[in-house]
């Protein structure tokens, strides 16, 4: 893809001649690995943490987070990018509930964060703040809602899509085969989490650790996430054959 | 040579300055809004007498009664120029939800919302004293009652408006069976003993109340969405 690579991938506001944004596609290449499957019973997401060094603090990297009590994101890509987006989403759903006092849609939230991430290039009004470049980061986004539970995917360019599994990040084409292939929509949740830990588990370089990886899931029962702790993220690995 | 006299004009002739009635932002156009919600309907009542403040009346058929969705209304009473401007409002907020979030704002979303709307205005108030009425996301009847800046309460039943004291005591007693001693077995009462019950409040409401009268809307707010009737009450 970067064979191509000319004056046309410096700015975000030139589009290439066939037709491509060469800035949001370097941006899409900065992601890594994550994965979020979803059932009639909840959605889960599992990501991999990338421990560079023995002497990192693992805890000091989260890459999955609360946006609010039913809508929860992993992160992939630029962390620090992502901190801009996820500010954003929370201010947007803590509003919706002042506003309406009811939490917010799924989808809505996904539309709110996309709005955010095509805002970007040289056009600045004055006063208004604004990156120069796409934000680094993808996005799984699992939500509830009065339609049920949801998984969205977000990437750099904006563009938002609904899926019943998904990988994203560096590996993600094998593990999207391994989710395409494995993945049915009876599963339970205690399937979906064993799905999404195995698929996880078969593109890492590393063997899977309660370090090294984060789960959380959103069950309707409890129509709130749950990030699981060491404990409970042990007794799960334990059931991968 | 003479000098140039600048005479001062006489007396009399002096320009007084013009004085003006103080503006009046406000004025009671009257009325009287009720309601009562049931297990899984509500039924909603105003008269159509729109008063000028005194005596007079400026039209018999002023709706106070708008519908925000399939499943809630807005009743209305107090200065009809501001029922229009929070009406019209609400409207095109209603409607760029439904745009944004793909379905219709539920029916305490729109309490909620109606509450800040008012309280937005904290300082320079729509002058409306506000029903709103519907069936929740459950399919249960409720009633939010307000108060100009939007301190707001979900209740059973409620009434607005100039006959507001009217109404209140028929309501505590006959709805939430109020001060009887003897009160028989079910509580749940069917909508139409409901709607004839609404009619003989507004009746009784413009019998005393001389900003009641003329026409009132009956209105229905049930599963099925919302069902208008017109009611004829005295025009003295």
């Amino acid at each position: 893809m970067f064979l191509t690579r000319s004056e046309y991938d410096r700015g975000v506001n030139t589009f290439s001649p066939e037709g491509r944004l060469f800035q949001v596609e370097y941006a899409l290449e900065a992601i890594k690995l994550g994965i979020g499957v979803q059932c009639e019973e909840g959605v889960v997401l599992a990501v991999e943490k990338r421990l560079t060094s023995p002497l990192l603090e693992p805890s000091s990297i989260q890459k999955v987070v609360e946006i609010d009590y039913h809508l929860i994101c992993a992160l992939s890509g630029l962390v620090a990018d992502a901190r801009t987006i996820i500010d954003h989403a929370r201010i947007e759903t803590q509003n919706h509930r002042f506003n309406y006092n009811e939490p917010m849609g799924v989808e809505s939230c996904v539309q709110s964060i996309c709005d955010l991430a095509l805002r970007f290039g040289e056009n600045r009004n004055s006063g208004e703040e604004r990156m120069s470049r796409p934000f680094g980061v993808a996005l799984l986004i699992a939500g509830i809602d009065e339609k049920g539970p949801s998984l969205y995917y977000s990437d750099p360019s904006g563009t938002f899509t609904q899926f019943h599994a998904k990988a994203i990040g560096a590996g993600s084409e094998g593990a999207q085969t391994t989710l395409q292939e494995k993945y049915s929509k009876t599963l339970t949740i205690a399937e979906c989490q064993k799905l999404a830990l195995t698929t996880l588990k078969q593109v890492m370089e590393e063997a899977i650790t309660t370090t090294n990886v984060e789960l959380a899931v959103i069950t309707k029962a409890d129509q709130k996430f749950k990030i699981y702790n060491k404990e409970e993220l042990a007794t799960v690995i334990q059931t991968l054959e | 040579m003479e000098t140039l006299k600048l005479s001062a004009l006489p007396e009399k002739d002096k320009q007084q300055p013009i004085s003006h009635g103080r503006f009046e932002a406000y004025v009671d156009n009257g009325g009287t809004v009720l309601a009562v919600a049931g297990k899984d309907y509500c039924v909603i009542a105003g008269d159509t007498r729109m008063s000028d403040g005194g005596y007079g009346i400026q039209t018999r058929k002023y709706t106070k009664i708008f519908q925000l969705t399939k499943k809630c209304v807005l009743a209305t009473s107090g200065m009809q120029a501001d029922t229009i401007a929070l009406q019209k409002r609400l409207k095109s907020m209603l409607e760029s939800f439904e745009k944004e979030h793909g379905k219709p704002m539920s029916t305490p979303a729109i309490a909620q919302f109606l509450s800040n709307t008012l309280y937005y205005k904290r300082f320079f108030p729509y002058y409306t004293f506000n029903l709103v009425a519907g069936v929740d996301e459950q399919g249960e009847g409720w009633i939010w009652t307000y108060d100009a800046v939007g301190s707001h309460e979900r209740v059973k039943y409620s009434s607005q408006g100039s006959g507001n004291q009217l109404v209140i005591p028929l309501l505590d007693n006959q709805v939430a069976k109020f001060n009887q001693q003897i009160v028989e077995g079910n509580k749940d009462v069917s909508c139409e003993q409901v709607v004839s019950f609404v009619k003989d409040s507004i009746t009784s409401a413009g019998e005393r109340d001389i900003y009641t009268g003329d026409f009132a809307d009956i209105v229905v707010v049930d599963k099925n969405g919302v069902h208008w009737e017109k009611f004829e009450l005295k025009l003295d």
